[in-house]
């Protein structure tokens, strides 16, 4: 018993460390909840709150509706049924995640706006001239397309491998009972995925939240934009950061809800045989439909963009300077590789902690980490550089014991940029990993450590293996997220350290799309090649 | 497990610190054999400007001083709040911005040095210099009125101000206020005609807008193209760009268009510049000024007018053909700083009159 225990603390100690640390830097946030208000706050609330909260409320609604209606769907076509192109399909309806969301918003512009391919193809060659106003996708509704567009896969790809690993023996007694595709769908297929989809809508409402470069191109004004106007325009950052930490106060709100839904429903594997579910082969206009149906999804969300990308990089060329282009795709694997790699780590350590100390404490605990994935990421910039540049001071007296002639040295290093990607992008991959542990339950575990194997052991023997899908996923979540990250990159990265991102970001913010494609159509490249490996990875885990 | 994890990370920590150092090692690689002071060879550059056609001067300073540049690039609010933060230990020299306001504001903190040398006020006119010689302009850009050839005659178009005429209703186009050249704009009416004056501007302008402002600058003249709009306020720059785009459309676009230089009669056209500050406490402010005085000079300049269709700040440097073919123009005579003292003024006029 006592070595019991012994275990279950160190597990703790740990993940209580790793939490503390990820929170660390959130905390000059929060705290600006209790400043005094300035004298712009007035302003702020008058002008600036009611509405911009309204349409930012719009856009995370109606996205969330519309990411969980396409990514559960796909999920489902994926997880039951054989189709054409259904292999294919499988993991390319990830890709529109590689795809940063403001690249999208560019490019969509680009295609149907007055110079875009469809209206001067229709001006040119038909002679028709359409009225500018159908063409416009600059306001809300544009904006909540984009999002979907390029967020869904977040819902779908948490959800398939949710579905087809585990729900085997529910969708089957389900079959056997007689029940209709229908009537699973409604019954069984939501009620059991519902810790899944939740928890990829949550991600994406976060991505919602937190993005300024969608909104800003289309000036909407939402929370986000709030943020800065206040910040850079009123040049008021105590202000703009007491605005942040309300952003969270919503976020721990929506939190808290998400819990409550989730109860304290448990769906775990039943038996000790972990089947896929077994595949219906559609036929006939079923099957027609649904690669028509994934087809159409793949093709808005990713072919069309980037054969876009493609059209303007061949126009652009030699006009671009490229002699870098390794450089920077290198350093970018690089950042995003480790990012992922530590993400992954930390959040074995803080999931296995939370399901085995079964207290509320610790369920609730790891959440918090989410928090700073909610506001725009420049806000969490300014908070990790504080943090560092503290650190540094502290450890001066290191420094100079080891004749460093610098003052700032952690703060000038990598070390600060992938520390912020780990805050950051926690949330990401402790989604992922929650729901494999979810998934497995305790019994197992239970089981081998009646048997004699110590917490570690079992970890690593049980756990782990029976993990492999939602470790994998989590990495490519990450690795993909990072790739595409730009306000923490900018602004924490050491001297003269590029990537395709600050690249794609450096023509984009000039408005000129058309030579920010060579570096967009690299990110992604580099992803989908990522997206690609991990799903032979995948398939090759034991049945 | 755990401690190897430890372990894993503290090896992490040390090695990422020593990549972050390497740029340091690389640029001082001749210091260990000549024992050369580090500031000798670099100098550190945090900035907001982010055009080709700068990494492409950089370069060339590096050639002809031996003076390595490193860059950091990011919107000049967050530059200037991680300066604030790295204190005296910064290790950035120069602060680049492609508005005025935000060298204001990096002033105001009191995180700019005094720099002036002959050289200096030799290339760049006592105007576009700060009054305490914090910062100096590095090109300027005019915001101009772009038309309809078809429906508006240039002798239509007078002054900013006339774009609040009810003739103009329903016809105005222009980007939101989040843009900081519109925010600049504002400023420079608040002080030049005082904020009630502004105030009824805006509004305005706000009242003939053809649409709800969305997209940048290019966006509105391709409105114009469009038929959603007549007019349209951009930066006289991006319709260079426009101009020479490798899309035939959008050459299509502008060539249609008219330019026009508002004001002449009046006040004169509003103009914003990009200039840099050299950072107080700057280990290598030797440097920044040698860099200064190198981006001031006749090749730079020249190169900046010729590819990125920016006005040049030294007269000695004729601006490129597209811009000498606009003629010459009268600007707004308004000390640059006004625009920074009044920026926050502009975005509460914005707001209160509903400018998205």
């Amino acid at each position: 018993m006592n070595k019991h225990l012994a275990n279950v603390n160190g597990w703790t100690i740990g993940a209580v460390l790793i939490i503390i640390l990820l929170f660390l830097p959130n905390v000059s946030i929060v705290t600006g909840v209790f400043s005094p208000a300035s004298e712009n706050w007035t302003h702020i609330k008058e002008f600036m709150l009611l509405n911009y909260i309204k349409s930012s409320l719009t856009l995370v609604f109606f996205t969330a509706l519309f990411t969980i209606a396409i990514g559960l769907s796909l999920a489902w076509l994926i997880a039951q049924y054989d189709f054409p192109l259904r292999n294919f399909m499988k993991w390319a309806l990830i890709l529109p995640l590689s795809i940063p969301p403001f690249i999208g918003a560019y490019t969509y512009h680009g295609i149907i706006n007055y110079t875009g391919v469809i209206q001067k193809t229709l001006r040119n060659h038909f002679d028709v001239t359409p009225n500018p106003a159908y063409f416009d996708i600059m306001n809300v509704p544009g904006a909540i397309f984009i999002y979907t567009l390029f967020l869904y896969p977040y819902v779908y790809m948490i959800t398939r491998i949710f579905l087809s690993h585990q729900s085997a023996s529910l969708i089957e007694s389900a079959r056997t009972l007689g029940k209709g595709p229908l009537e699973i769908f409604f019954r069984v297929v939501i009620p059991i995925s519902r810790v899944s989809i939740i928890g990829g809508a949550s991600l994406v409402v976060l991505e919602v939240l937190n993005d300024y470069g969608v909104v800003k191109y289309f000036g909407i004004q939402t929370f986000s934009t709030a943020i800065f106007q206040t910040w850079f325009g009123l040049g008021d950052l105590d202000a703009a950061i007491k605005l942040a930490a309300s952003l969270m106060g919503i976020v721990i709100f929506i939190l808290v809800i998400e819990r409550l839904l989730r109860g304290g429903k448990q769906f775990s594997y039943s038996t000790t045989k972990v089947r896929p579910l077994p595949l219906v082969r559609l036929k006939g206009r079923k099957a027609v439909f649904a690669t028509l149906y994934t087809l159409v999804i793949f093709s808005v969300a990713f072919l069309i963009p980037i054969l876009q990308l493609i059209d303007w990089v061949i126009l652009t060329f030699g006009k671009v300077p490229m002699h870098d282009v390794l450089f920077y795709t290198k350093n970018s694997v690089i950042v995003a590789g480790l990012g992922a790699f530590l993400i992954i780590v930390f959040s074995l350590v803080v999931g296995n902690f939370s399901r085995v100390v079964n207290h509320k404490f610790a369920k609730i605990l790891p959440k918090l980490t989410v928090l700073g994935y909610s506001i725009p990421g420049v806000v969490v910039a300014v908070a990790v550089i504080t943090t560092f540049i503290a650190l540094d001071r502290f450890l001066a007296p290191v420094y100079q014991y080891f004749g460093m002639d610098s003052e700032l040295v952690l703060s000038v290093s990598l070390f600060m940029l992938i520390s912020a990607y780990v805050i950051r992008f926690f949330a990401i991959g402790y989604n992922s990993i929650e729901s494999g542990f979810d998934k497995i339950g305790t019994d197992f575990r239970d089981a081998s450590r009646m048997l004699g194997a110590n917490s570690l052991r079992t970890f690593f023997k049980i756990d782990v293996p029976m993990m492999k899908g939602a470790i994998i996923s989590g990495f490519i979540l990450v690795f993909v997220d990072i790739l595409k990250e730009i306000p923490l990159t900018l602004i924490l990265r050491p001297f003269n350290y590029d990537t395709l991102a600050t690249k794609a970001f450096q023509y984009a913010s000039d408005e000129k799309i058309m030579e920010a494609s060579q570096a967009s159509l690299l990110i992604v490249g580099v992803s989908t090649i990522a997206i690609f490996v991990f799903h032979k990875l995948l398939r090759e885990e034991p049945k | 497990m755990k401690k190897s994890l430890i372990l894993l990370v503290v090896a992490l920590m040390l090695v990422l610190a020593a990549c972050g150092s390497t740029t340091k090692k690389e640029s001082g690689a001749d210091k260990d054999a000549v024992a050369k002071k580090p500031e000798k060879s670099e100098v550190n550059l945090y900035t907001s400007r982010h055009y080709d056609v700068d990494n492409e001067l950089y370069k060339k300073f590096e050639q002809e001083t031996g003076i390595k540049v490193n860059v950091i690039k990011d919107e000049a609010d967050v530059l200037i709040e991680r300066i604030k933060r790295e204190g005296t230990a910064t290790k950035a020299d120069l602060l680049l911005t492609a508005d005025v306001g935000r060298l204001y504001r990096a002033k105001e903190e009191g995180l700019l040095q005094t720099v002036s040398s002959d050289i200096l006020s030799k290339q760049i006119p006592e105007k576009l210099r700060d009054v305490d010689d914090m910062w100096v302009g590095l090109t300027k850009r005019a915001r101009i009125l772009v038309y309809n050839k078809d429906k508006v005659k240039p002798e239509e178009l007078s002054t900013y101000e006339a774009l609040t005429e009810d003739q103009w209703k329903n016809r105005v186009l222009v980007r939101s206020s989040e843009s900081v050249y519109n925010q600049s704009l504002l400023a420079s009416f608040i002080e030049i005609n005082g904020e009630e004056k502004a105030k009824e501007w805006a509004q305005g302008i706000v009242n003939n807008f053809a649409q709800n402002p969305e997209g940048g600058d290019r966006d509105q003249a391709k409105a114009i193209a469009a038929g959603i709009g007549d007019i349209a306020i951009m930066n006289s720059y991006y319709f260079g760009q426009m101009l020479n785009s490798q899309e035939p459309e959008e050459v299509k676009v502008a060539e249609n268009l008219g330019v026009f230089f508002p004001n002449q009669e009046t006040t004169g056209t509003h103009v914003n510049i990009s200039g840099a500050g050299v950072i107080k406490g700057s280990k290598n402010a030797d440097n920044a000024l040698k860099l200064l005085e190198f981006l001031t000079g006749e090749e730079a300049q020249g190169e900046f007018a010729s590819a990125n269709y920016e006005f040049p700040v030294n007269h000695n440097v004729a601006p490129s053909e597209l811009l000498k073919s606009w003629g010459e123009f009268k600007e707004q005579d308004i000390p640059l700083s006004t625009l920074g003292e009044n920026n926050a003024k502009a975005i509460m006029i914005f707001n209160e009159v509903g400018w998205k």
